[in-house]
């Protein structure tokens, strides 16, 4: 899950050269995803893992790093 | 130029929309985009344009070029320019040459055809230049400008260290052609749907100012505000806020700003859902984010505003709806906008500039003084330094908003943010817009009341004595006379014992009595009650109670019934006997003192008092002589309803002016058509009325007349109501536009019609008149800014006293002036709006604001538009609640046979006999005769035995008591019987095992039948009939009709109980022959039958219906209803199932049926028509002596089960919510030009207000109901007892006899109150019975005996009575 998530990022939303993002890497303090990235990223994982993210899940808190995603996912499975 | 190898690229969905605006305004510098940077170093020129040409080089957006070829537009890549790159020498320009020069160049077309952009250096002095960078929009958007600002710093810096720059742009040709794979991607399908809902959902239009400009221009005004360092600071810190942060800061920012500007559009338009239009970046790769060209798509954004909204409730929604924006936005999906696009923008420019080559570098975006036409408004938030300094722009479209509010659009934006930042928890409408000390206060010219009433009205008696004052068609009397009969009165009431400020009630038809009286009343310092001649003794009761009259004026008959002391009752009789005594001196005018309560109805269903000063009437009168030019001369009607305040005109200016009052009374019994009697006569010059009467009297030939002036008053006057009058009067005539509740006395605000100036719908209420305020505020008492709607306040001399001993409701509706100290406003609960012209609108009253579907509307609005349509004479529009119907306690039913009073077209007697029983009366006996024995049936059904060695008929059995006692007494008569239950799935448990366990009791072949389309059928019924029955019924004859085909059984026999004969196959009519002809009515039925088949339907659709397409079958196949020829009653049909049978009542469907499913049809009957689907057939058998009325009543009462109904509605598919939708609906009732096309109409309105506001039904109705105050009686049209004539066909009359005759026979049978001659027969709801109806009712009238088909044959009336004629003369010619 992991993987795929990353590299869904690098290869779609990313808008920085990356060759691979650390697990903590903060996702939209460093530019790397922003708003529009995030919602592109929101309807993947929901596709993806056919799961439904309720509108209030959708914080910065869970969705900062790919470790927060994956917690998050775990969450709510 | 070698540009060979060029390919042909279609648009993309963005380009395209830009392509159809430039189109249509191409003279227009439209989609030129122009940003100039002022750039403070030394520019190497030379190097700087080297470096501008290798930009050019390998940028390909600046080498495209645009084409069409037969209305198809492309763009091409070239590898070359026709541009020279020039550096302008402006050192010895001044600043405004310069700006002068930019204004100019940033709107100079740009050819498409040969290049998209221009381009120049400025050198304002050595170390200042300004590089000027125009491109067409087509291929750009302001990360464009970003990356190719970025790229030619780099290429310059370069250059000038003589190296390489790589970070070449990548070509937006990859994005055209990954758009272009978007547009038919399957995966984005829901993605479309998304945005063409939000377009065609949400087409409501946030009107600037409320103006609604017919507008069609692309000029546009910018105006810039730079945010304050404290302003900024704040929103930096809210942007912190947990509970506002979103993915990131521009995003959280963008919601700030989204929700300050939905909150302004809301506070200026007054709407409160609408769609405001955003910028998608669709830069969502890294590659697309270095590339230049255009990407944005414009996007809609769902507003909704709640009442009681807050900043920080708004902001949650909106970035929920932001959320699904982004997850909905994609490359090309502007192309999914089917409906209007939004009519402004909220544009958050997410980009920066840094410095060129390290030089400080100021940018700036140059408006080129125009947006899309279709743009009311676009809101630019930007920050090009990325130091947090925000500005925000506003390009207004010059068309909607008149340049004086230019700058109100920034304060008002401003005032707004402020409250915000202030504290999100604060309402959104918490602040007034307009600072207090720029806000308007209507107010008329302060000037000294100088006249009383009484006191002029004595000097007049004194000075004209015999001048007539009141004339009526029994008495006139001078001035002299009325005031001695108003002295002689006044002594008199003075010796029965009435004081200053006693209350009189006064209550008398239309009379110089009515004058003598209050004449006297105020004479004593009384305080006069008017109580008009129509009033129900109840009411009159409640008003002399709740006023504390201590008398009452009245005539002998009306006071009849009345319970009130009878001394102090003084009667108009005794007025002749009063001595004759001529003095009196008038006493007690104390200016404050009370002069009238009159009163008023309240929402509470309980008429309120409204105490009016001296002072205040004389305010009225003191400025309503000099307005309206009262004299001697003026001679006024009084034939308004006296308790209405309007009527005080009339009564009260001619008498202060030495003027003549002309008594119409009001007619003792039926209607008041006094102001008829007013037009014909054409004896005054002068009159006070309301709309609704103008309205009445549209049609009256005014030449000649001498009317001088007309007040209008009481009601929203149209101005097609008016214009048509004063063209009559070639203008000639002063109309004047009164506006007043009781409690700010007869009209405080007026205007005076004028036919150039007042061309909107209706005629503005204008301005306050003397010693009057007139405030506009919202619902948290904040003035509204100039255009916006706000509820009406008034101030000053004209308000009332208050409500009479109701402290309560005068200090809910007279409040404290927040505005000045000790005075007082009171609430009016109108809505007005001052228009551009400074005259205020009226909008409407606030209750009659609705919300529908989440939209707020105004009822008056869509009546404001509707009555322009050509050929509406008045209009009403009301939200019908389909809910609200009678509810169960105000339904009676028939004392004979239980019908309920909500039956359509149902009357009763005094006995509360309904009329189908009274008629039953005179065709009881034939109907008896028609009925037939046991062993006729016996003898019928075994008539063919010869056809079917196995089976004598097919006996319908559905497992309820009906069937069961028929296929057991068939069985007992020793018929070779196969049994046939239709098994529809909803039949109970143990109504199956009553079934299974009968027929083997009896020993009868069983067969079940069944169809997949069932849940189908039974939703069609459902739509079609508002039952489940007629769909289950229809099946169960087709499919028993196969099997008796297949099998040859002759006959099938029916359970249907002598009631259902009248509910399915027997009308009055086939009674009416003389001697009863029992064939003839058989043959009728059968050919109703055939009929009934042809019906298109769900069973017609879906059954194999086959054998019904040649009328042998009908012979093949005989039906036979059981209880034509078995006579029993219910108590005697139980005992004998349960002795011979074994039948049980099924308990498990909580009710007497057998059936789950039925209960569903019986719901949704009572819910759509108000009663039971079992009513009108229960009715009948009562009628024949089959059940007894409480039996009925019991079945018919039985409780339903709503859990179980709405399960069962679930299953079958059957879409209540639907229905739901449709319980609030919009209609309009109208009255005007016969023949109007409803579907025009509807078009017309489509075309003027959003659909939401456009009424789902238009009903016509000859005449429009009138209250006794002359307004429009919406409670009457809202209880649904105004007939609408249907007239989607143009009405044409009946011109000859036999037309005359049909046409009275269809409105009879349709129960309609008007057809026109060419109108179709089912589509007026004509069936098959009602076609039985129609062809006996014309067959008894011309004693003829047309074949019941022919009506389908012959559809209209005019075809149908041409038949009749011709037949009738072939008869002739036979003879």
């Amino acid at each position: 899950m992991k993987e795929t998530i990353t590299n869904y990022i690098i290869e779609h939303i990313t808008k920085q050269k990356v060759s691979g993002i650390s697990e903590d890497e903060d996702l939209l303090g460093s530019g790397l995803v922003d708003s529009l990235g995030m919602m592109k990223l929101i309807a993947f994982i929901e596709k993806e893992y056919n799961l439904s993210i309720p509108s209030k899940d959708m914080t910065v808190e869970n969705f900062m790093t790919i470790e927060q995603i994956l917690n998050y996912i775990e969450s709510i499975k | 130029m070698n540009n060979s190898n060029k390919t042909r690229l279609p648009l993309t969905q963005s380009q395209l929309s830009l392509w159809a605006g430039q189109r249509i305004y191409s003279e227009v510098p439209l989609h030129n985009v122009v940003y100039t940077f002022e750039i403070q170093g030394d520019i190497d020129v030379v190097i700087f344009k080297r470096s501008f040409e290798q930009l050019v080089e390998e940028t390909d957006i600046l080498r495209m070029t645009f084409s069409e070829i037969a209305g198809e537009p492309f763009q091409e890549i070239n590898s070359t320019v026709p541009f020279q790159f020039e550096c302008l020498d402006f050192t010895e320009k001044s600043q405004e040459e310069i700006d002068q020069w930019v204004r100019v160049n940033t709107r100079s077309p740009i050819n498409l055809a040969e290049i998209v952009f221009d381009s120049r250096l400025l050198k304002c002095d050595e170390s200042k230049f300004i590089w000027f960078l125009k491109i067409h929009h087509l291929v750009t958007d302001a990360v464009t400008y970003q990356l190719l600002f970025h790229r030619l710093s780099d290429i310059y810096q370069a250059r000038l260290n003589n190296n390489d720059s790589k970070n070449v742009l990548y070509a937006y040709r990859s994005y055209l052609e990954y758009e272009r794979e978007q547009v038919a991607e399957q995966e984005l399908n829901s993605n479309r749907e998304y945005w063409d809902k939000k377009t065609s959902e949400v087409n409501s239009r946030p009107a600037l100012y409320g103006e609604k400009w017919s507008k069609n221009s692309t000029e546009a005004k910018r105006i810039e505000i730079a945010l304050t360092p404290t302003q900024t600071e704040k929103l930096n810190n809210l942007c912190q806020k947990t509970a506002v942060r979103s993915w990131t800061k521009s995003a959280t920012l963008y919601n700030l700003f989204v929700t300050v500007f939905a909150t302004y559009l809301h506070r200026i338009s007054g709407l409160s859902k609408f769609n405001i239009g955003s910028p998608a970046h669709n830069r969502s790769t890294l590659d697309f984010s270095k590339t230049a060209g255009l990407f944005i798509e414009v996007l809609p954004l769902t507003i909704e505003i709640d009442d009681d909204e807050t900043f920080i409730s708004l902001l949650d929604k909106i970035k929920l709806e932001g959320n699904s924006f982004l997850k909905n936005v994609h490359p090309s999906m502007v192309g999914c906008l089917n409906g209007e696009p939004p009519s402004n923008i909220l544009n958050f420019i997410n980009v920066e500039f840094k410095d060129f080559n390290g030089w400080p570098t100021q940018v700036r975006w140059v408006h080129n003084g125009h947006i899309d036409a279709s743009h009311d408004i676009r809101c630019h938030v930007y920050d090009f330094k990325g130091e947090s300094n925000y500005t925000v722009a506003f390009d207004i479209n010059t068309s909607v908003c008149p340049q004086k509010d230019y700058d109100k659009v920034a304060l008002h934006f401003n005032s707004i943010l402020d409250s915000l930042l202030e504290n999100l928890e604060n309402a959104i409408d918490k602040k007034g817009l307009d600072p207090i000390s720029q806000s308007t206060f209507l107010s008329g010219t302060h000037t000294p009341i100088t006249d009383s009433f009484l006191k002029k009205f004595e000097e007049f008696a004194a000075k004209t004595p015999n001048k007539v004052a009141v004339q009526s068609s029994e008495q006139t009397l001078t001035y002299a006379n009325l005031n001695k009969k108003a002295n002689q009165l006044a002594r008199y009431l003075a010796e029965r014992g009435l004081e200053n400020q006693s209350r009189v009630a006064v209550f008398l038809h239309r009379s110089p009595d009515y004058l003598i009286s209050i004449l006297a009343i105020m004479k004593l310092g009384g305080v006069f009650v008017p109580i008009a001649s129509d009033q129900p003794v109840e009411r009159v009761q409640y008003i002399l109670r709740k006023a504390d009259c201590s008398l009452i004026i009245t005539e002998e008959k009306l006071s009849v019934g009345l319970d009130f002391e009878k001394e102090n009752i003084v009667r108009t009789s005794h007025f002749s006997e009063l001595e004759n005594q001529n003095e009196f001196s008038s006493s007690g005018h104390e200016v404050e003192n009370l002069c009238y309560i009159i009163f008023t109805s309240g929402s509470t269903g309980k008429p309120k008092g409204v105490g009016i000063s001296n002072k205040s009437l004389n305010n009225y009168l003191n400025w309503a002589r000099t307005a309206y030019s009262i004299d001697q001369n003026s001679v006024f009607p009084l034939f308004t309803s006296i308790g209405f305040d309007l009527t005080l005109t009339s009564v009260f200016l001619p008498l202060l002016c030495g003027g003549r009052i002309i008594v119409y009374q009001e007619n003792p019994s039926g209607p008041d058509t006094s102001v008829l009697n007013v037009f014909s006569d054409n004896l005054v010059n002068k009159i006070k009325l309301t709309p609704s009467h103008l309205d009445l009297v549209k049609e009256h030939d005014f030449n000649p007349s001498i009317l001088e002036t007309m007040i209008l008053g009481g009601e929203d006057l149209k101005t097609t109501s008016v214009s048509k009058i004063q063209s009559q009067f070639s203008e000639k005539i002063e109309i004047f536009n009164e506006y007043g509740p009781t409690e700010a006395t007869v009209g405080c605000i007026v205007s005076k019609y004028d036919a150039k100036e007042h061309k909107g719908v209706s005629v503005p209420i204008g301005l306050p008149i003397d010693n009057t305020q007139l405030l506009l505020l919202d619902t948290h008492k904040n003035l509204v800014p100039q255009g916006v709607v706000g509820e009406i306040y008034l101030s000053g001399t004209c308000l009332a006293n208050g409500y009479i001993n109701d402290q309560e409701l005068t200090n809910e509706k007279f409040l404290e002036n927040p505005f000045s100290n000790q005075s007082k406003i009171y609430r009016t609960g109108d809505l007005g709006r001052l228009n551009s012209k400074g005259e205020l609108e009226y909008h409407g009253r606030i209750d009659s604001q609705i919300k529908l579907r989440g939209y707020r509307i105004e009822l008056n609005d869509i009546e404001a538009n509707l009555s322009e349509f050509e050929g509406i004479d008045s209009c009403a529009v009301m939200l019908v609640d389909n809910k609200d119907q009678k509810t169960e306690e105000e339904v009676f039913n028939c004392t004979n046979c239980g019908l309920p009073s909500n039956y359509p077209s149902t009357d009763f007697d005094k006995n509360g006999v309904c009329h189908l029983c009274k008629a039953f009366e005179n065709y009881e006996e034939k109907v008896h005769q028609y009925f037939k024995r046991d062993e006729e049936l016996v003898r019928l059904l075994t008539s063919k035995r010869d056809i079917n060695p196995n089976y004598d008929c097919i006996s319908l059995l559905s497992g309820g008591k009906d069937s069961t006692y028929v296929l057991a007494r068939l069985a007992g008569m020793g018929l070779r019987v196969l049994a046939f239950t239709m098994d529809n799935g909803y039949i109970s448990e143990q109504a199956k095992e009553n079934i299974d366990r009968i027929v083997k009791r009896l020993g009868v072949d069983h067969v079940y039948g069944k169809t997949p389309h069932m849940n189908a059928i039974f939703v069609d019924s459902l739509q079609r009939h508002h039952n489940v029955c007629n769909g289950c019924f229809k099946t169960i004859y087709t499919l028993s009709t196969k099997i008796a085909v297949e099998k040859q059984i002759p006959f099938i026999v029916t359970g249907l109980s002598r009631g259902q004969f009248f509910e399915t196959r027997l009308t009055e009519e086939l009674f009416w022959d003389q001697q009863l002809d029992s064939e003839k009515i058989d043959n009728t039925i059968l050919e109703a039958r055939k009929l009934y088949h042809q019906e298109n339907d769900a069973v017609k659709e879906l059954l194999d219906v086959s054998m019904f397409d040649s009328d042998e079958v009908f012979d093949q196949v005989q039906f036979v209803d059981f209880y034509r020829f078995s006579d029993v009653s219910l108590e005697e049909m139980l005992v004998y199932l349960k002795k011979h049978v074994g039948w049980k009542r099924p308990t498990d469907t909580g009710r007497s049926t057998n059936c789950l499913i039925n209960q569903v049809g019986i719901y949704v009957h009572k819910k759509d028509l108000g009663y039971s689907n079992y009513s009108f057939p229960y009715s009948w058998d009562v009628r024949l002596g089959h059940k007894t009325r409480d039996e009925s009543l019991e079945e018919i009462n039985e409780v339903i089960d709503e859990t179980e109904v709405k399960k069962i509605m679930n299953e079958i598919g059957y879409n209540p919510s639907a229905q739901q939708e449709n319980d609030k609906k919009l209609v309009a009732y109208f009255t005007g030009a016969e023949g109007l096309s409803i579907e025009k109409l509807r078009k017309f309105m489509n075309q003027r207000v959003p659909s939401y506001m456009v009424p789902t039904l238009f009903h016509f109705v000859a005449e429009m109901p009138l209250t006794n105050n002359g307004k429009i009686d919406r409670a009457k049209l809202s209880e649904n007892k105004i007939k609408p004539i249907p007239t989607d066909c143009p009405y044409v009359a009946s011109s000859n006899e036999i037309e005359e005759l049909v046409q009275k026979i269809w409105m009879d049978v349709l129960l309609l109150d008007r057809i026109g001659i060419k109108e179709d027969f089912i589509s007026l709801g004509g069936h098959s019975l009602a076609a039985i109806r129609v062809t006996a009712r014309i067959n008894e009238e011309i004693e003829t005996n047309f074949p019941l088909n022919k009506i389908f044959e012959y559809p209209t009336i005019e075809s149908y009575s041409k038949y009749i004629e011709e037949t009738l003369i072939e008869l002739m010619n036979k003879n």
